[in-house]
């Protein structure tokens, strides 16, 4: 079994059985290209934190390719947590204003 | 008085808010969500008419004989009132399409779970 | 006191009162539509500079005859330079966006009455309705006064995607409704927070109040009161979290709704992220917020995009990506990060407007949305197929295109702002950009056309070309003469960066 194969049997996995679409040619590149996106997105975007420590950005910058490595096939994923239902979006938008509320609450008054 | 009437009803405004969130997030009926968000509303509302508020404060309508001084210091703050007004209004109308929507939506599925309507 | 001001809010609105009045006159609502639409973009050229007071009070210290008679109580304190009105202020920045929201609207009205074969007074009524709301929001200098058309947008936006038609608009609206159900109040909140704080909603009171020491700028309340406006902005723009349900409410309306929802998101992002550029730059913390936020908007909707196999939904999630770059030129923070995001915004305006109805002529061709059903356009209609490829171009910054330009600031300006590692994204983001589009090209028109693939309309209006047409011109002069538009933002831009 060669990687293409592994990576369309991964899809198929996560996708379940009840999508009666075909796993295509294009699907699986778009697959592929989302997660090298969002991994090397992520991790350009962690550099930034050396303007806060340098120590800092490396541990993380190791951390969480060592996750992603870890948990590689994340688009799937990040895309079965984006989905229409209105539970889940219920759920990230109260997530995000606790997030929200409690950064600028504290995070201003600690700067 | 235990507690001044300011500062109960901001308890009330944040109480009223919290219920809505949980009853909004949590339950499943569709119209005892939109009964949630009405709670948020209404305890934002509740929140803005409280800080207008001025303990011993007379109603802001500048009468003949009133001394200029007395009465822009008495009077209470007047601009939350007309806000709230209109924040009303606006929630009365969100509402009216909210539950015009669940009726088109309770004639298409016959159910108002909104785990089965509002689903993926 | 310029008398145009105010009509750039009322003429939409007695349009739309008087659309919903013709309901079943096809031919009287065409004429009256387009007549009407004409006006919008051609208003904010006529107008003026300055500031309108609803009610007429101006500030007491520019008319001192009105204050004889007041106590020195008010006289003698800041009040006496307070806005005792709903101000509306038209500046350089608000006339190049409300022209090109009024354009986009004419556009989208023009092509929503000769694609719908009955042209319908209610649709009418809610595009004129958000057009005006969202120039409210644009102008208006009133904190609670936006609040208000900000609700009235999200109103409008929901008559658009419930009049569509399409499979499941009920729920993805109701969706919208109940997620802002919770978001709107938490802007209102983070009003009334303000307004306790600092006894005013005119943002330039305020900002006096903060800046000479009327009340505490590090006052936790008002910490508070910026982090539930920037959740009220999250849900006005469609940023992570709500990125998902904004793309299914574009792709749940008709395409020229589409475009014109996309135009309101956009400037609603803008008329939120000034104000608090304005009110909270002393916060460096809100400033990170934007940018986090814009980064994950870019991530996250540009990888999703990638993934989806409706064609609405696709160009939905790239528009909501799109929007991270205008954050990320507002987060900077610098003269030249604002000017570029603010650039931006005014192309990705246009060309998502574009690309939205460009697709749209396939969906009105066929109606069908789902890429994997669909090939074989161009044969058909090449022309559209070539107009199209240019809007996926403009997107992705190619250079004669105006997106070019924009981004080409934008990534000089966050290196010259220290942070190489944005312009690194954003051009990577950029490339995704352009390959999602070019697998939506693919699929719709380059592959061979499926056997079972039928064809309802077989003439794509006029009417659409023209509005096609339009915008094409729109993305080459902007892209061609960029100073054209920056040097009316720059002005606004040099406020917002002069106080970092």
């Amino acid at each position: 079994m060669n990687l293409y194969d592994l990576i369309v049997k991964k899809i198929k996995d996560i996708q379940g059985t009840d999508d009666e679409s075909p796993i295509t040619n294009i699907s699986t590149s778009s697959m592929l290209t989302a997660e090298i996106t969002l991994i090397s997105s992520i991790l350009v975007a962690l550099i930034m934190l050396r303007l806060v420590s340098k120590i800092l950005m490396i541990v993380a910058v190791l951390v969480v390719l060592f996750a992603f490595l870890v948990a590689m096939p994340l688009m799937p994923r990040f895309k079965k947590e984006q989905n229409d239902s209105l539970a889940a979006m219920m759920f990230y938008v109260i997530l995000a204003l606790a997030i929200v509320i409690a950064l600028f609450y504290w995070g201003n008054l600690n700067v | 008085m235990i507690i001044d009437t300011q500062l109960a009803s901001l308890f009330t405004a944040v109480a009223l808010i919290i219920i809505g969130i949980f009853a909004a997030a949590f339950l499943d009926n569709l119209i005892k969500k939109v009964i949630g968000l009405a709670f948020i509303g209404d305890g934002v509302n509740l929140f803005i008419v409280s800080m207008g508020y001025k303990a011993g404060g007379i109603v802001y309508i500048y009468l003949p004989g009133m001394a200029a001084d007395w009465f822009s210091q008495n009077a209470s703050y007047p601009l939350p009132f007309a806000m709230v007004l209109t924040s009303i209004v606006i929630g009365a109308s969100t509402m009216a399409v909210m539950l015009g929507i669940i009726i088109v939506l309770y004639k298409k599925h016959g159910s108002l779970k909104a785990s089965e309507i509002l689903g993926d | 006191m310029n008398s145009l001001i105010p009509l750039m809010v009322i003429v939409p609105i007695l349009c739309a009162l008087f659309l919903n009045l013709l309901h079943k006159k096809d031919r009287t609502i065409k004429i009256i539509a387009i007549i009407l639409a004409l006006i919008l973009p051609a208003l904010p050229i006529l107008a003026n500079y300055g500031l309108h007071y609803f009610g007429g009070y101006v500030p007491l210290i520019e008319n001192p005859t009105l204050g004889t008679d007041l106590p020195s109580l008010i006289t003698g304190t800041a009040l006496n330079t307070f806005h005792p009105a709903i101000t509306y202020s038209f500046q350089s920045a608000q006339k190049i966006f409300v022209f090109i929201l009024g354009l986009v609207g004419l556009l989208a009205v023009f092509t929503s009455l000769f694609e719908t074969r009955r042209p319908s007074g209610v649709y009418g009524y809610m595009m004129f309705m958000g057009i005006a709301a969202i120039t409210a929001v644009l102008l208006t200098d009133d904190i609670f006064n936006l609040y208000v058309f900000f609700e009235i947008a999200a109103l409008a936006t929901v008559g658009i995607v419930l009049v569509s038609n399409i499979k499941g608009n009920y729920e993805t609206a109701l969706k919208y409704m109940i997620l802002g159900g919770i978001a709107a109040p938490m802007l209102l909140l983070g009003v009334a927070l303000l307004l306790g704080v600092t006894g005013n909603v005119n943002i330039t009171d305020i900002i006096y109040s903060l800046k000479n020491g009327l009340v505490n700028p590090q006052s936790p309340v008002l910490l508070m009161a910026c982090g539930l406006i920037v959740f009220g902005w999250l849900y006005g723009s469609g940023l992570p979290p709500f990125h998902t349900i904004k793309s299914a409410v574009y792709s749940k309306a008709l395409p020229s709704g589409a475009a014109l929802v996309q135009a309101f998101s956009v400037f609603t992002f803008i008329a939120l992220g000034v104000i608090i550029l304005r009110i909270f730059s002393y916060l460096p913390f809100s400033q990170w917020v934007i940018l986090g936020v814009s980064l994950l908007a870019m991530i996250l909707g540009i990888t999703m995009a990638i993934l989806q196999t409706d064609l609405r939904r696709m160009i939905g999630f790239l528009a909501v990506g799109e929007l991270g770059y205008i954050g990320i030129g507002l987060g900077l923070g610098t003269v030249s990060g604002i000017t570029a995001g603010l650039f931006q915004a005014v192309n990705e305006a246009v060309i998502t407007a574009f690309l939205f109805i460009g697709f749209g002529t396939v969906l009105y061709q066929t109606g069908i949305s789902d890429t994997r059903k669909l090939g074989g356009m161009m044969v058909r209609n090449p022309k559209v197929a070539l107009l199209v490829l240019l809007a996926g171009f403009a997107m992705a910054g190619v250079p004669p295109l105006n997106a070019f330009q924009s981004k080409l600031m934008l990534i000089q300006a966050s290196i010259n702002a220290g942070l190489p590692e944005l312009g690194v994204i954003m051009i990577l983001l950029s490339i995704v950009t352009f390959m999602t589009f070019m697998k939506a090209f693919h699929a719709v028109f380059l592959r061979p056309k499926p056997a079972d693939l039928e064809i309802k309309n077989e003439n794509i209006p006029k009417a659409t070309i023209i509005a096609m047409l339009v915008f094409l011109v729109v993305c080459i002069v902007f892209g061609l003469f960029p100073q054209v538009v920056t040097s009316y933002l720059q002005p606004l831009a040099t406020s917002l960066g002069g106080v970092v």
